[in-house]
């Protein structure tokens, strides 16, 4: 079944989405980026980016903001004003509606849009893979029948099946699922790079219906822009006796300086505008440098966000709400990012506004998902559980082994193979655990069990398969088998994800504080238990070599090996470490004596350690060296 | 096996319910090949893509170290900017030919139309252009020469304020 995408068609910038496993995804532009500018020269048929870079020199064939002629007779007031400053031709065609004229031919918004269209098409073909013929397009709340109505053909002609014409404050409260919430009334404030929209939404039975509408078709981020131009070129004035302004290179430099000094102002408190060798005279080189904080920066565009909350005020006269009663505020649109925008419509509202999602992208989200409603996709969504927090068993040492880490997405199943940590053990106990810190004894048990008759075998050698299967309700399973004698004892567990959000919460902010402990803790153990095994194979290794261990070496591994085993359980960690080293290396002294004489070797065992009362060893690569020879241990 | 009435009702809901069901199995595994077709091709970009990245935030400091050269033609700063340049080199990242060029928004931005002989030759450059392989990190921003009237001029520059 093919995807339906969603396009928010912009008056600057264009952006599309869709719906994957449930998720609305911005798709990216062929050029890798997530806007494309609504930029259009229908002569040499280029879009987007390309067509922008030309603007300047092709002035009457680059077309842009066309969607504020899509719709409208030549005669209209709108579209009357716009020409003066449209640097193309704009004439009354066809029933007197606005077209535009390019090298002598009419083109309709609609057929210049849909090269807009076109491209957006074929980019998600790109990235979806396969053909995409529907979609659903967002238009201005205050767009009448007409204009959606050229909309739709504009997508029509790009061959492109408009299944539904939504509103964009609507698409807007879609992409924050408030059509789910308790929300009645909710208030859209869309201040993007040329025009400021708000609209007062009511959500009734799931569908929300526009109450009022206003804006300011001409104020948005571009004049922002001019604001901060005009700041800096008054520095530069003051500094260097000199006027930019003439200059269009330099001028070109300032605006780009501007607009970053801007985005970059919404995240820091204040940032540094250097343009080296901006413009010279007969004296030399001019440089700007200044430096911008964010209330300088206020103070300048103040008045701009000022200017918003006149429509503010207005459109909730006209839907008869007052401004205490709005239950959401939705932000929307690139300005949006700025901190004094949210203060002041956090001010106004008495309420923090929602800003979670990207608001140059939160349109086009809103369409995606509007077009999985469509397709059933988001009917009966799959909705997939994720673990909250780790599960897995206890091993040698009291520690913590995960099987499953914390949000793995369910269901899922994994296995590992651990072994005994004793000579002759006959029996593990699978102690299951939850919870994120490296002590088992930190962490909350679920369950535990014994699995018995293991055929009696040195440490390390037998294979107790262990498997964890956490099915889509939170129910675990866990089973234990022994590779040898096939035995298998399981435990069910039904309560694992069945934690309040309150006592996750607890356990994973406990983890993270007693995180540098927890280390030292399991640092400590490992340590041990490194000591442990190597004392083991030490007098194995002794044992085994017999006779052919030279008396010198002989006694000094049996004098290294008691002292080791003095302090091992209890004793002071760094010499557990530093004797843990001698031992390992005299040790080696026991290999290299016998390779004289014969040659068999004797790999590694640092974690097996011998541990009383049959507790399990973490210990997964062991298949792979098992049973490859006989005496051959376990290599960690 | 349909025999009687209810049993065929009951039947047919569950086939609709299994058709629901494979629907929506089928759109995940879709999804989920799409994931992993893309995941492979964006392992391959992400490489280049990150260089394009980080290189594009340093073009402005080369751009600076040239024209502080053009005016101080020190032979030290010399040798850093060959340096600079020799690194971009070893990446692959190549300078976007511009000047004398005939104007190709799909390489060149252009920043100033002026009057001139013939049309769409770029007079000027402004900013150098580099291109990595053919994935171009920043167009080269250039002064284009105009046969028209200045008249167009001017209109343009009231839309660019």
């Amino acid at each position: 079944m093919s995807k339906v995408i969603g396009i928010d068609l912009g008056t600057t910038n264009s952006v599309v989405a869709v719906v994957e496993a449930g998720k609305p995804k911005v798709i990216h532009s062929a050029e890798g980026r997530n806007i494309i500018p609504s930029v259009v020269d229908p002569i040499k048929h280029i879009v987007g980016d390309v067509a922008k870079r030309q603007m300047i020199v092709n002035p009457r064939t680059t077309i842009f903001s066309v969607k504020r002629l899509m719709g409208r007779k030549y005669k209209d007031p709108e579209v009357q004003r716009d020409m003066k400053w449209l640097p193309y031709e704009v004439k009354a065609g066809r029933e007197g509606m606005a077209v535009v004229n390019v090298d002598g031919k009419d083109y309709t918004p609609q057929e210049i849009s849909a090269m807009v269209l076109g491209k957006i098409k074929a980019d998600a073909e790109a990235y979806l893979g396969e053909k995409v013929e529907k979609a659903v397009i967002t238009v201005p709340a205050y767009f009448d029948d007409s204009q959606r109505q050229a909309t739709k053909q504009a997508g029509e002609i790009a061959g492109l099946t408009v299944e539904r014409i939504i509103n964009e404050p609507t698409a807007a409260a879609l992409a924050y699922g408030l059509d789910k919430s308790h929300a009645h009334t909710i208030a859209v404030y869309d201040l993007g790079g040329g025009t400021f929209d708000v609209s007062v939404l009511e959500l009734g039975d799931g569908v929300f219906e526009v109450k009022a509408t206003n804006g300011d078709t001409h104020l948005g981020g571009d004049d922002f822009d001019a604001h901060i131009v005009e700041y800096l070129v008054e520095e530069f004035k003051k500094e260097n006796n000199m006027d930019p302004s003439g200059d269009k290179q330099a001028m070109q430099r300032i605006r780009d300086a501007a607009e970053k000094a801007k985005i970059e102002l919404s995240t820091t408190a204040e940032t540094e505008i250097s343009i080296p060798y901006l413009t010279a005279d007969s004296a030399g080189p001019k440089h700007l440098q200044s430096k911008l904080t964010r209330s300088k920066l206020e103070s300048i565009v103040g008045e701009l966000v000022e200017k918003t909350f006149g429509p503010v005020k207005d459109v909730l006269k006209d839907a008869k709400v007052d401004a205490k009663a709005i239950d959401e505020i939705i932000l929307v649109g690139g300005m949006t990012r700025m901190p004094l925008v949210v203060e002041r419509v956090k001010a106004f509202f008495g309420k923090e506004p929602n800003k979670s999602l990207n608001p140059d992208e939160v349109v086009a989200i809103g369409a995606a998902v509007q077009g999985a409603v469509l397709t059933g996709e988001m009917k009966e969504m799959v909705l997939l559980d994720v673990t909250p927090l780790t599960l897995g068993i206890e091993t040698l040492g009291g520690v913590s082994t995960p099987l499953i880490t914390r949000n793995t997405t369910v269901p899922t199943s994994k296995s590992e193979t651990f072994s005994t940590a004793a000579d002759n053990q006959t029996s593990v106990e699978i102690n299951v655990l939850q919870g994120e810190r490296p002590m088992a004894a930190d962490n909350k048990s679920l369950g535990r069990f014994i699995l018995d008759g293991i055929p009696p075998a040195p440490r390390g050698i037998p294979q107790v398969e262990v498997k964890f299967d956490l099915d889509a309700n939170g129910i675990l399973n866990v089973t234990a088998k022994d590779k040898a004698s096939g035995k298998e004892q399981s435990i069910k567990i039904t309560g694992s994800t069945g934690l309040t959000d309150e006592e996750i919460k607890r356990m994973t902010k406990e983890a993270e504080e007693h995180a540098k402990e927890d280390e030292e803790k399991k640092d400590e153990i490992e340590t041990r238990n490194k000591a442990d095994s190597l004392i083991y194979q030490a007098e194995k290794a002794l044992k085994d070599g017999g006779d052919k261990v030279p008396a010198e070496v002989k006694s000094d591994v049996e004098e290294k090996i008691k002292s080791l085993k003095d302090i091992a359980p209890a004793g002071p960690i760094e010499e557990v470490k530093t004797k843990t080293d001698q031992l390992s290396s005299s040790l080696s002294k026991i290999g290299e004596s016998m390779y004289k004489q014969e040659g068999t070797s004797e790999p590694d065992n640092s974690k097996n350690a011998a541990q009383p009362d049959g507790e399990t060893k973490s210990d997964d690569k062991k298949t792979e060296s098992a049973d490859v020879e006989e005496g051959e241990v376990v290599k960690e | 096996m349909k025999i009687n009435k209810a049993g065929t009702q009951s039947n047919v809901k569950v086939d609709k319910r299994h058709q629901e069901l494979e629907n929506q199995l089928r759109r995940t595994l879709a999804d989920y090949q799409n994931l992993e077709r893309r995941i492979e091709e964006e392992r391959k970009l992400l490489g280049k893509l990150s260089a394009a990245l980080l290189i594009e935030k340093i073009l402005p400091v080369l751009d600076n170290l040239e024209t502080a050269q053009k005016h101080l033609q020190d032979p030290g700063l010399e040798l850093v900017v060959k340096q600079f340049k020799d690194i971009l080199d070893s990446e692959g990242v190549v300078e976007i030919e511009a000047e004398g060029q005939t104007f190709d928004p799909n390489l060149h931005e252009a920043i100033e139309a002026e009057a001139g002989e013939v049309d769409n030759k770029i007079s000027r450059v402004a900013a150098k252009g580099y291109k990595i392989e053919d994935k171009v990190i920043r167009p080269a921003k250039v002064v284009v020469t105009k046969k028209e009237n200045l008249n167009e001029q001017s209109k343009s520059n009231e839309k660019d304020k």
